[in-house]
């Protein structure tokens, strides 16, 4: 969906309407470099762009019916004193601090990105609607101030999406890589967690040696 | 209680040599995939979700729902990008063609042929509306001509017509509609634009333009207009763009 909207962006990298300026993209009418873009001209790129279009909502709804339904959610609405526990969570990575902040299922910052994902994902699908339909569906092209900002909540959305995804592959290979395997199979050995290992990015990958358990107290 | 020493080297049954295994594999082939159209074998399914996409779009579709212009915003004047297909700019010669006439037929009860005359005498409309290009840019411009309507009353579209073709001088551009897109209340037949009478760089003498469709499907330098039982594709719409093309 990126590379082919990438693409398709390619055909016009600019936001302003014809005979106008536009206030917010410092790149205007530079192009994506080639090799980040997928379907070959714009017609393919549209047309990978409106099929995948489906399985990505389609994948989307089945994350959040299933993320409510199990109760999950619970781990990822925003929560009062979240912002300090991510504050507290970046002086951590800075080595301003020196004990992982303790956590949940998931830190404080994980929690703030997992969230904002599902934020930026929607955004994303209902501006990609307003543009799609700017005429037939003009009320949801309107709510977002029309069709040429549209477009952009649609482009920032996608680089949200990007980013917090780059962000969150590179973590999982750096900080918690005992995820992996949990990821597919469920169940994660708490021994290994990054609070149980102190873990900054490539610190503290292995787990701490348990002190060898006190001999038995003599009776 | 004990722990597994193995379990630290590996992580979870996959070792790391077997991740950077795969991490090489599965970026050889995104980086393979860069901007190639995809797989031959995906061109079937690509065109079955095009299919379907109509379906909806054209469920979606409502004649009620109109362009409107937002607040503060611009014409685009001179700004507005001349497009054609022919090696120079289409201009039609009378001295080699004759007098310009529309030719409305096809599944009507009265072909009609109309000069510029003809058309300009008929209910005159003027719709400052957005123009979508398929390329993502939008222009605001006033087009001014008869509703397609109008024209469509006055020849007598038979019930069997569900789609109607605009054919052209520019080469062998034309594209074809379905009917609904065009019998909205904003599809002109347009022969002025921004209050002056269209030019050849737009499409003389006359045009189709609905905000209804992107760019694309509204066909310049008209010539015919053919109502039609079935679709009949188009210029772009058979080079791979949707052959629906609306908004």
């Amino acid at each position: 969906m990126v590379a082919s909207g990438l693409r398709i962006f390619n055909a016009y990298p600019a936001f302003a309407r014809k005979g106008e300026m536009f206030c917010c993209y410092p790149f205007e009418h530079k192009p994506i470099p080639r090799w980040l873009t997928f379907g070959g001209w714009l017609g393919g790129a549209r047309n990978w762009h409106f099929a995948m279009m489906w399985v990505l909502v389609v994948n989307g709804l089945i994350y959040l019916a299933f993320v409510y339904l199990h109760g999950e959610w619970r781990d990822l609405v925003p929560r009062k004193g979240d912002i300090r526990d991510s504050w507290q969570m970046v002086k951590f990575y800075a080595f301003k601090r020196k004990d992982h902040p303790h956590q949940g299922k998931h830190n404080a910052l994980q929690k703030t990105a997992y969230f904002l994902l599902p934020v930026a994902g929607a955004v994303a699908v209902m501006s990609g609607i307003a543009i799609w339909k700017p005429v037939q569906l003009s009320v949801l092209t309107n709510l977002l101030g029309g069709y040429v900002w549209a477009r952009y909540w649609h482009f920032m959305a996608m680089l949200v999406i990007v980013v917090l995804s780059v962000i969150h592959v590179f973590m999982v290979f750096a900080v918690d890589p005992y995820s992996i395997p949990s990821m597919i199979t469920g169940n994660y050995d708490e021994r290994n967690s990054p609070e149980a290992r102190n873990a900054r990015p490539f610190y503290h990958l292995f787990p701490r040696r348990q002190p060898p358990a006190p001999p038995p107290a003599a009776t | 209680m004990k722990i597994d020493q193995n379990e630290f080297v590996t992580l979870g049954g996959i070792d790391r040599r077997e991740f950077l295994a795969w991490g090489g594999i599965v970026s050889a082939a995104f980086l393979a995939a860069c901007d190639s159209r995809g797989p031959k074998s995906a061109e079937k399914l690509l065109r079955y979700a095009e299919r379907k996409n109509r379906v909806v779009e054209r469920a979606l579709f409502r004649h009620t729902s109109m362009d409107a212009v937002g607040p503060g915003a611009y014409d685009a004047g001179n700004k507005l990008p001349s497009y054609f297909i022919s090696r120079t700019v289409p201009v039609w010669d009378e001295s080699v063609r004759g007098k310009w006439a529309l030719e409305v037929s096809g599944l009507v009860a009265n072909p009609l042929r109309l000069t510029l005359e003809d058309l300009q005498r008929l209910p005159r409309v003027s719709n400052r509306v957005n123009h979508y290009c398929v390329e993502g840019w939008t222009a605001v411009e006033t087009w001014t001509g008869c509703r397609f309507s109008d024209l469509a009353k006055l020849a007598r579209v038979s019930p069997e017509a569900h789609y109607v073709d605009f054919q052209s001088f520019d080469d062998d551009y034309h594209e074809s509609w379905d009917l609904e897109s065009a019998m909205h209340r904003q599809t002109v037949v347009a022969y002025g634009l921004d209050g002056k009478m269209l030019e050849p760089a737009h499409g003389a003498p006359a045009r189709v333009y609905s905000p209804v469709k992107l760019g694309y499907k509204n066909t310049k330098y008209l010539t015919k207009i053919v109502f039609m039982p079935r679709m009949n594709g188009g210029y772009w719409s058979d080079m791979g763009y949707e052959w629906y093309g609306g908004t």
